[in-house]
């Protein structure tokens, strides 16, 4: 301390305090010179020589407890012990503060040549993409799995028994004039025929061969229907068949699964519709809708107009289900007395299609790489 | 099936407005296409599914309606006057040779009719259906289909032969020229109208009538056919003909036999009334598909067990009785009301062929009733779920190709034929579509080569010339005439593998890149094995062939730069680099080198580094200078790599500079230097002799 009349440089005795107070009164002069100190704006190189001088081995601190509190009294050594705590916390948190404000303040102060533009691009490492079509498969994925859902494959060139006839598709079912069909040129005496699925529906029956109730499964996959390509048609597409079948699953039970899910992939806001419909491979079997999500169902769009996307119904068309038809279980060597279920075929291009608004089937099987990074 | 307002009015007083009921229509199974207020009125798109041939007619429409608001339906019972001195059955005579194709037909007569234009409310209303009109009698039969949902044929009584009808199958090699004009080749199982007791054809029956017996102007005399045709003969004739008419869909999807006399009965009451005549009296009907109607029990216990709700008694009662089941309690607790043993015998309608089990009655209710009113309910699951075995391998794998700049491609596996074998290894058998949309989608990839190639291609024609894409999708081949499908991994890239930035300057993707980039997905399954080769579409100087475990095991894929033949056939003007990989191996490995992954613990003393820098012979490879250095069998060498690489300025012409870079390392004690230099001394030597190699610096 370069002060003259310095009191830490004398033993207690030797300033003539010999009380509580005399002591209260010592640290009270200390800290008002300290205080006083570091009133001042320092640079950096300031502060530390601070430091060295209040907290270093010869500092302030140390003649403290050198001078005042080893020599002291038993009586007085407490009270000391204390005041000097107090007073050494005191100034290690002031100096720490103060010198990290002023290094901050340095380093802000430095050229602007030397200072980084925020605006610039850090170094781009090339990070790819997951496919659109596969974050909507896992999305949905997660979901069921969530309420018990495993998930199966099957082969995409079936049979006309698993796309068909096991579905309760006869021959010259009118709905098959409504899945034109893919068939492979096989080689002479090959069995056959073969075609490209239709549906993910096979898997229903695959897996009902192989499983006993309960069974509750999702099978995401590619499907095909020989459509000419256009902005909403293409010969391949995505789907997730759904299947449940148990001694006591009903519609209500059907119904509850389907408006969980949708809930969840769209928000709890949708409002969600069933109508009856028709599937040979489903009874009853209906056609599910959710409040449109361009309009929130008004069928009016924000410009005032008809709601082009529900074209003002208010309501967007999602996918077809039912319960089982009783009539798939005796393909499986299921009892329909006994069991009963519900399935459903949710069209995954479309789903994407139409929540994040893209208006050509095509550009998911484009891969323009510019499309795969709009979604990360 | 457009279905004009006021028309509907005749069958059943709705009052409600057209955009109510066909909401109401929609919430109970008629799928509505729109809305349209025309010259006529106010029309409904109804779009009836296939099991509904009933509602393709203004009476079934009308009925759903009817059940849907509880109000009465308006039957018909058409009354036309008839001749008190001449009948039907003598001017004509009707016979089926084919029972099986042909359930009934009735034939009426009436004579001296005037053909004439019809008039404007007719018009108007074939109009607001959609149909064009063409003479009275004609129109009439089109309305009588409209109106009632029953095809009807009318003939000019006095170009049939003889005046007798045989009902037939068509014979191999007979033709028949349809009102359309056309002359068609019919097949064995096609229902035949003929007249001359069955010698001439005049009709594909249940589809469309013949040229020669068609109504004109002159006509004076008309014989009304209204038949019932077998629905899968017709759709079996319709898809041989490739002809599709108004007729051929109601009796494609099963029309109601009961209504073919109502509605012949009808026809004539509408001839009388626009075209005058004298309607012979009676009816010549030959029934042999007559049946007795279906008795159908619905339980209150199984509607509960598959819809999970109730329906009360009195509501599904009338349901029912709207709809035409005539319900009858027949359980032992008949007067308890809304009692869970409760069953009704119902009787099937004739217009509905498409119910015949008592679930079809549970649909029947709960259609009506509305499915909103069965509260949903999440059900509870009792199993575990699972994912797809692979689900961990895959989503790794996946990651990681992310991460390495990868994007996900999803291709159609359709490709040109001639472009999937550029790609196809000799022994693979294409999977080739008997019918293709086009030559460019004639054949499944037998690789995912193919697929990748064209998205690459895209890019490139699309002005994007830096590209990495992956794909995990599947081949497809046939072996044995038997469909195999395999998934795959398949990677491409070109142009840049860093583009032009702030900090770094441009490199173009090369061989390494790919290796690299392969060798951290397969670090995944315990590294992949490098060896020479390849298929021949790869350039023979940039390929290999890849394998995983055990040396010896079959390659699982390949990579390598594509070849300059193959490049130019897809104008390929900058390197394009491809992998492909059978995941099957891939994943098993996955699990297995997961599973027995152990921890090594960490050196607690430092390695210690030394660099060779040798003089190698062109041809000469890195794997023979670390086995080289292994065969020494000194345990402290923990590392071999190869640190820099370079031919040209102070290299002798074929040779190149390799630098080597040796770890050592020991787990008890710290390296002294002497040890260091003698490792180093003995991997110098072993360099020197095995290799020829010449030290270069150190
Ligand atoms: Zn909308």
């Amino acid at each position: 301390m370069p002060t003259v009349n310095n009191p830490t440089e004398k033993t207690l005795a030797e300033l003539g305090a010999a009380s509580r107070e005399e002591v209260a009164r010592l640290f009270a002069e200390v800290r008002t010179r300290f205080d006083s100190q570091i009133a001042r704006p320092q640079d950096a190189h300031g502060w530390t020589i601070l430091r060295v001088l209040w907290l270093g081995r010869k500092g302030v601190v140390t003649q403290i407890t050198e001078n005042w509190l080893k020599p002291a009294p038993l009586e007085l050594k407490r009270v000391i012990g204390e005041s000097l705590n107090s007073f050494k916390e005191h100034v290690e948190v002031v100096l720490a503060d103060a010198l990290a404000a002023s290094e901050a303040g340095a380093e802000a102060a430095l050229s602007a040549k030397d200072r980084v533009d925020l605006s610039l691009p850090g170094v781009i490492r090339p990070v790819g993409t997951h496919h659109l079509i596969r974050q909507v498969f896992q999305e949905i994925e997660d979901i069921f799995f969530s309420i018990g859902f495993s998930v199966v494959e099957g082969p995409e060139i079936e049979t006309p028994y698993y796309n068909f006839e096991a579905l309760n598709i006869p021959e010259f079912h009118p709905v098959r004039d409504d899945m034109d069909t893919f068939y492979l040129e096989l080689p002479k005496g090959a069995p056959g025929p073969l075609l490209l699925r239709t549906h993910t529906s096979p898997v229903q029956i695959r897996t009902m061969e192989k499983r006993q109730p309960p069974v509750r499964v999702i099978v995401p996959g590619k499907v095909y229907r020989r459509d000419n390509p256009d902005a909403t048609h293409s010969f391949m597409f995505h789907q997730i068949e759904g299947l449940a079948v148990d001694s006591d699953i009903t519609f209500c039970d059907f119904t509850g699964t389907i408006d969980y899910f949708v809930k969840q992939f769209f928000g709890e806001s949708v409002k969600t519709r069933f109508r009856p419909s028709y599937f040979p491979f489903t009874e009853p079997s209906v056609e599910f809708d959710v409040s449109c999500v361009f309009c929130g169902g008004s069928g009016t769009a924000n410009s005032g107009g008809t709601c082009g996307k529900c074209k003002g119904s208010g309501w967007i068309e999602l996918f077809g289900a039912g319960m089982v038809d009783p009539a798939v279980y005796g393909f499986v060597n299921y009892d329909p007395k006994k069991v009963s279920g519900f399935a459903f075929g949710i069209g995954i291009d479309r789903l994407a299609m139409l929540k994040y608004g893209i208006d050509d089937i095509q550009a998911f099987f484009q891969n323009d790489v510019r499309f795969l990074r709009q979604f990360p | 099936m457009k279905v004009a307002y006021n028309w509907l009015k005749e069958f059943v007083d709705v009052t409600a407005p057209a955009e109510e009921i066909a909401s109401r229509l929609a919430l109970s199974g008629t799928n509505i296409a729109g809305i349209e207020n025309g010259a006529h009125g106010t029309v409904i798109d109804a779009e009836v599914s296939s099991n509904r041939p009933d509602c393709l007619g203004m009476l079934g429409i009308a009925r759903e309606i009817s059940a849907i608001y509880q109000l009465p339906l308006k039957h018909i019972a058409p009354r036309p006057a008839e001749s008190r001195s001449a009948k039907a059955s003598d001017a004509v005579s009707v016979k089926i040779e084919a029972p099986e194709l042909c359930g009934r037909f009735t034939a009426r007569v009436v004579r001296g009719v005037k053909i004439q234009p019809s008039p404007t409310w007719l018009k108007n209303r074939l109009e607001a259906a959609g149909m064009a009109s063409i003479s009275n009698v004609v129109d009439i039969s089109n309305y009588v289909l409209l109106e009632l949902g029953h095809p009807l044929h009318t003939f000019d009584f006095d170009l049939l032969r003889n005046h007798s009808i045989v009902v037939r199958c068509a014979k191999a090699g007979e033709k028949l020229k349809t009102l359309d004009g056309i002359e068609r080749s019919l097949d064995p199982g096609i229902p035949l109208v003929c007249d001359a007791d069955g010698a001439r054809a005049v009709g594909l029956g249940g589809i469309m009538g013949g040229g020669e017996t068609e109504i004109s102007f002159s006509t004076k005399n008309v014989l009304i056919e209204c038949a019932w045709f077998d629905p899968v003969a017709i759709r079996r004739a319709t898809r041989f003909l490739k002809l599709h008419t108004e007729a051929s869909t109601r009796f494609g999807r099963g029309a109601d036999p009961e209504m073919a006399e109502t509605a012949s009965r009808r026809c004539a009451e509408l001839i009388l009334q626009l075209a005058g005549g004298e309607l012979l009296a009676g009816v010549v009907d030959v029934y042999p598909g007559k049946r007795a109607a279906k008795k159908i029990t619905l339980t209150r216990a199984e509607f509960l067990r598959v819809m999970g709700a109730d329906v009360p008694d009195k509501d599904l009662e009338a349901i029912l009785s709207a709809l035409g089941f005539a319900p009858v309690r027949v359980d032992d607790n008949r007067g308890a009301a809304n009692s869970l043993l409760a069953a009704w015998e119902c009787t099937q309608p004739s217009w509905r062929a498409d119910v015949e089990r008592e679930i079809d009655l549970v649909e029947e209710v709960a259609r009506i009733y509305g499915l909103g009113n069965f509260p949903p309910r999440l059900p509870v699951a009792r199993i575990a779920a699972a994912r797809l075995p692979h689900h961990e391998a895959e989503t790794r794998l996946r990651e990681r190709l992310i991460g390495l700049g990868y994007h996900e491609a999803i291709t159609i596996p359709h490709v040109a034929e001639e472009r999937n074998d550029l790609f196809r290894p000799p022994d693979a058998q294409v999977a080739k579509l008997a019918n293709p949309l086009s030559e460019e989608a004639s054949v499944l990839k037998s690789t995912g080569f193919v697929t990748l190639a064209g998205a690459i291609e895209w890019n490139l024609n699309h002005g994007q010339r830096n590209v990495r894409l992956f794909e995990i999708g599947r081949q497809y081949r046939l072996v044995d005439g038997k469909p195999v499908e395999t998934r795959v991994l398949t990677i491409g890239a070109t142009g840049a593998a860093r583009e032009q930035g702030l900090y770094d300057p441009a490199r173009e993707y090369n061989f390494a890149d790919l290796k690299g980039d392969l060798d951290a997905i397969g670090a995944l399954s315990g590294g992949f094995r490098w060896e020479d080769g390849g298929p021949e579409w790869l350039n023979a100087a940039k390929r290999g062939t890849l394998r995983l475990g055990q040396e010896g095991n079959q390659p699982i894929g390949a990579a390598g730069l594509l070849a300059k033949r193959v490049a130019d056939k897809f104008k390929f003007r900058q390197d394009v680099f491809l992998a492909e990989l059978d995941l099957g191996p891939v994943y098993c490995m996955f699990y297995g080198v997961k599973n027995n992954r152990r921890y090594e613990p960490l050196p607690r003393l430092p390695g210690v580094e030394r660099d060779f820098s040798v003089f190698l012979e062109d041809g000469k490879t890195f794997a023979e200078v670390k086995k080289a250095i292994e065969a020494l069998g000194i345990p402290e060498v923990t590392s071999v790599a190869a640190a820099d690489l370079f031919r040209g300025k102070n290299v002798p012409a074929g040779k190149y500079s390799l630098l080597v870079r040796v770890t050592f390392q020991s787990r008890e004690a710290t390296l002294t230097e002497a040890q260091i230099n003698d490792f180093s001394g003995r991997i110098i030597s072993a360099l020197e002799k095995t290799l020829g190699a010449s030290l270069r610096a150190r």
